[in-house]
């Protein structure tokens, strides 16, 4: 026992040193050389310290002696750490700086071409919510997207269209991982729909040019749709609508969860109430499974799952011009699968890590007019990637891709078939260096391989965003991008190489409480599009030979503090595309470019009505088509699209909406093109029908209702 | 053999007293709360909660003195001109290293929530929909953890009475909560003394949503 006796006097022996106080004092500046108030300084280990004042100083008294550590902390700085000799007299600490942290709040981010949807950070253009409350969407994201600058509006397609792009030149993303026909099949003329619904998705990055190395196989623009965490709760969603009903099963707790929905939806009782302009023998019907699930792995890692399978078709008669009767009949029946895996974490030591597999698989079989075709696309995508942080100053994002891509079409009836397989590889990196809180700077290279086209590429990438003030922010961004052609062309020809595009961006944003203004130009350069003889439904010869350019500038301004419960927001784009493409043998304005592109979005909250009420309006210019009466391509354009809609929310309880919503209000009747007879009739003259809508209105009208047993609501109802 | 045995239980009995009664941490927290009261600005505020978190560096195995730093935190952002999300998102940060030293706690559930309840008063047009749920499980997760908490319920009265106000729906949920909160508080002021350091604020909400109740 001798050792601890001797060990307690020394305890208090030096215990009795105590009375020897020390005076410490000192200031603290930041990194502008102000004084920084609210300091934590303090000697470690101990209760011994004090705050600075608002003139950075601090002052304190300590017992403590001996060689200690001064800790300077505050929430949003780097800590420092200084040694101390305490020897009971006065110490003055040499004035010291504390420098802040570069975090999300405090740094600028390169908007330059980036559009986010989030609810977590703080540079977003959109909410999630935004995107099932606007009313020209239909609860359809891309619908939403539409209403967002760099995007044209072709009412007969659906798709997304971005800055003189095509349709094909979006790449849609869930979770970082491609999705293989990303849209529903449907017969020309009558518009699709992005197959997955908006509530799986916790939020969306929607680019429309100078996008990460991490996506490529995309000309145009980039979307990636980030699917939800754990679920929060056991619920029951309950969907009936005009068109359809559903019903979702949530299960959870707090370490994994799991969705499974179900959905049918018919539009024959709803065309037989409102007349068509189509002429219908089976109106679109279809029906849908889905799970998605999610699991927290040991030690903050997250596990997700998402598996969907649906089917569905229509069948309609298409008049053809100079032809008196109902014209053709056309079958679409539409079988599709996705599924996908993913899973990350992030360590304390700086890495995160990230690995998934996707599955897409589509298969259509379609009739026109008795020709039978069945198309089967299949995508395969699996991707890691590993990101670190050496400091806030500097990270890094590497990543490996693989895809496998299966297509064939097959003439049923003749026995004929064609197909490719291609195997693809990529490598990426990305390295961001925050220069200053002012200052980032993002460089990156992709590099692709296609074994099919034999062809091996490189595309660099790099932006760099200047805060140019308090709120306002300028980027620039520039970069290569390659797309393999549409499967469609080359399993006609296999060695079909990539086509390519250039970007250049200049953007600025502008961004304080509620209020967003965003500005931003760009050039977009084309090459090596795809290009034949003939006509689309049966392309000869074809190759890479196109080119062509986009060029032009868009706006955006929203406000969500100005006027009380009201949101809105205006985007008008110009475009001015051209290029030599498809059976076009000079450059062309395309015909889903239009020239000028107008949208408004007002939401305005009604308290008293428990109701949110919508309106969206967009508008554009005319497409360009081809009139074979007069001389020259793409020579004539259509009158305006113009497509007011109306909606209507009303939340009577918590857990039940009713959704009213109405698309062109005001009956516009909009033509988005003509069809010519293939020849011409008695007096020399091609005849033709105007491509226009289904009908001149849609509405939609739905209940929501959500079943909710959670077990913290049955224990409050036991107090 | 058994002397050393005996000594090591010695020592380990004499650690564990000194950490369940540190008078030395104890007149830290007393000095830390009775400051706590008399905070008139953002400045004092600071000064407090860089005091308590002194004492949870110091001190790592108590959970408390977080919990204080990250209840000030709070507080100061819905009372004090500040960036609220920031403030309500450092508190946040506070509160998951209280949350580490004593997981399921009901008064760390309870101070989570109550963040989540500021952080949605922030933007409510388009958290709402994300946020109130979430407020309203962390507080009933709170209420599971221990039924005999106040600030649980009396939170819990508060979403309730939000809810019932925006729905147009009756107060008697809201109501019954704050009753419950309020009967909660005279247990616990019945154990409050001059040694007292756990949490004892919420009474004087539980007692706002109560007067509304008439």
């Amino acid at each position: 026992m001798k050792p601890i006796f001797s060990f307690l006097i020394l305890f208090l022996w030096i215990q009795n040193l105590g009375f020897a106080q020390t005076n410490l004092l000192g200031k603290v500046l930041d990194g502008k050389n102000q004084p920084l108030p609210g300091v934590n300084v303090f000697l470690k280990g101990t209760f011994d310290g004090a705050s600075t004042d608002q003139g950075g100083s601090f002052q304190f008294e300590t017992a403590e002696t001996g060689a200690q550590i001064l800790v300077f902390s505050m929430m949003g700085f780097k800590s420092q750490e200084v040694i101390v000799e305490l020897s009971g007299k006065t110490l003055e600490i040499p004035t010291l700086i504390l420098k802040e942290e570069f975090n999300e709040l405090n740094t600028v981010t390169i908007s330059a071409g980036a559009m986010e949807a989030s609810d977590e950070k703080k540079s977003v253009i959109l909410r999630p919510l935004d995107i099932v409350t606007t009313p020209s969407a239909m609860g359809d994201i891309v619908g939403a997207f539409q209403t967002l600058p760099g995007t044209s509006t072709v009412g007969n397609d659906g798709r997304l269209f971005v800055r003189g792009g095509d349709a094909s030149e979006v790449g849609i993303f869930i979770d970082g991982l491609r999705v293989g026909n990303a849209y529903g099949t449907t017969a020309g003329n009558v518009p699709t729909r992005t197959r997955f619904n908006p509530n799986l998705f916790k939020g969306t990055f929607f680019s429309t040019g100078g996008y990460s190395a991490e996506f490529g196989q995309a000309l145009s623009s980039a979307l990636a749709l980030n699917t939800k965490d754990l679920a929060k709760r056991n619920q029951g969603d309950l969907s009936i609508m005009s068109v359809g009903g559903g019903y979702a099963h949530t299960l959870a707790n707090e370490k994994r969860s799991l969705t499974v929905t179900g959905n049918l939806f018919d539009l024959k009782p709803y065309q037989g109430i409102i007349k068509q302009d189509f002429d219908w023998e089976r109106a679109p019907y279809g029906s849908d499974l889905e799970l998605a699930a999610q699991q927290k792995t040991a030690k903050g890692g997250l596990w997700k799952v998402l598996a969907r399978t649906e089917s569905g078709g229509m069948k309609l008669w298409q008049a053809q011009p100079g032809v008196a009767d109902r014209g053709m009949l056309i079958q679409v029946k539409n079988t599709y699968s996705y599924s996908q895996t993913n899973w990350r974490k992030a360590y304390e030591s700086g890495w995160s890590l990230f690995g998934g597999v996707s599955y897409s698989s589509n298969k259509d079989r379609l009739n026109f007019g008795g020709t039978e075709i069945e198309r089967i696309s299949q995508l395969t995508h699996a991707k890691w990637t590993a990101s670190y942080d050496f400091s806030d100053h500097l990270a890094v994002k590497n990543g490996a891709e693989f895809f496998r891509n299966d297509y064939s079409e097959a003439l049923t009836k003749e026995n004929l078939e064609r197909n490719f397989g291609d195997n693809q590889g990529y490598l990426f990196t990305e390295w961001d260096w925050y220069i200053s809180q002012k200052f980032v700077l993002r460089s990156g290279l992709r590099a692709g391989f296609s074994a099919l086209a034999d062809q091996k590429w490189l595309d660099p990438r790099a932006s760099l965003a200047y805060k140019i003030s308090e709120n306002g922010t300028l980027s620039l961004a520039a970069g290569r991008f390659h797309q393999l052609p549409e499967e469609r062309f080359r399993v006609l020809n296999a060695n079909l190489k990539n086509t390519e595009s250039g970007h250049l961006i200049l953007n600025y944003l502008y961004q304080k409480e509620g209020k967003t203004f965003r500005a931003e130009a760009f050039h977009k350069s084309y090459d090596h599009l795809v290009r034949f003889e003939g006509n689309p439904q049966n392309p000869q010869s074809v190759r890479n030979e196109g080119e062509g350019f986009a060029r032009g500038f868009d706006v955006f301004f929203r406000d969500r503090e100005s006027l009380r419960n009201t949101d809105y927001w205006i985007t008008y784009s110009f475009v001015d595309s051209k290029r030599s493409y498809f059976q076009y043998t000079g450059q062309v304005q395309p015909d889903f470019a239009p020239k000028h592109n107008l949208s408004v979005v007002v939401k305005h909250f009604v308290p008293h009505l428990k109701s949110q009420l919508g309106l969206s309006w967009s508008f554009n210019d005319g497409l360009t088509y081809t009139d074979p009466n007069r001389p020259g391509e793409m020579n004539s354009k259509t009158g305006s699209f113009q497509n007011l809609s109306l909606s209507w929310s009303y939340l009577p309880r918590p857990n039940l909406i009713i959704h009213g919503a109405i698309t062109n209000v005001t009956g516009h009747r909009n033509i988005f093109g003509y069809q010519f007879a293939q020849a011409p009739n008695e007096q020399g003259r091609f005849e033709s029908m105007p491509l226009g809508q289904g009908a001149p209105r849609f509405l939609f009208l739905g209940i929501f209702f959500t079943i909710s047993k959670d077990k913290n609501a049955n224990n409050l109802n036991n107090l | 053999m058994k002397i050393i045995l005996a000594t090591l239980s010695l020592v380990f009995a004499f650690v564990w007293n000194a950490s369940a009664n540190d008078p030395a941490y104890e007149s830290a927290m007393k000095k830390q709360i009775q400051a706590m009261k008399t905070i008139q600005n953002l400045e004092q505020s600071q000064s407090v909660i860089n005091g308590f978190v002194r004492i949870a560096e110091a001190k790592t195995t108590e959970w408390l003195p977080y919990y204080y730093a990250a209840y000030l935190q709070t507080i100061a952002a819905f009372r004090f001109e500040v960036n609220k999300d920031q403030y309500f998102d450092q508190a946040m940060e506070l509160m998951s290293k209280a949350d580490k030293i004593a997981p399921n706690n009901s008064e760390i559930t309870v101070l989570k929530g109550f963040i989540i309840m500021g952080k949605l008063a922030v933007d409510p047009m388009s958290r709402g929909q994300e946020l109130s749920p979430l407020a309203m499980q962390t507080f009933g997760k709170a209420i599971a953890l221990d039924k005999e908490n106040p600030r649980a319920t009396t939170m819990m009265a508060q979403m309730e009475q939000g809810m019932a106000q925006f729905f147009g729906q009756g107060p008697e949920k809201a109501c019954g909560l704050a009753r419950v909160g309020l009967e909660l508080f005279a247990k616990e002021e019945a154990k409050i003394n001059e040694n007292y350091l756990l949490p004892t604020w919420g009474k004087r909400e539980a007692e706002q949503v109560a007067g509304a109740c008439k």
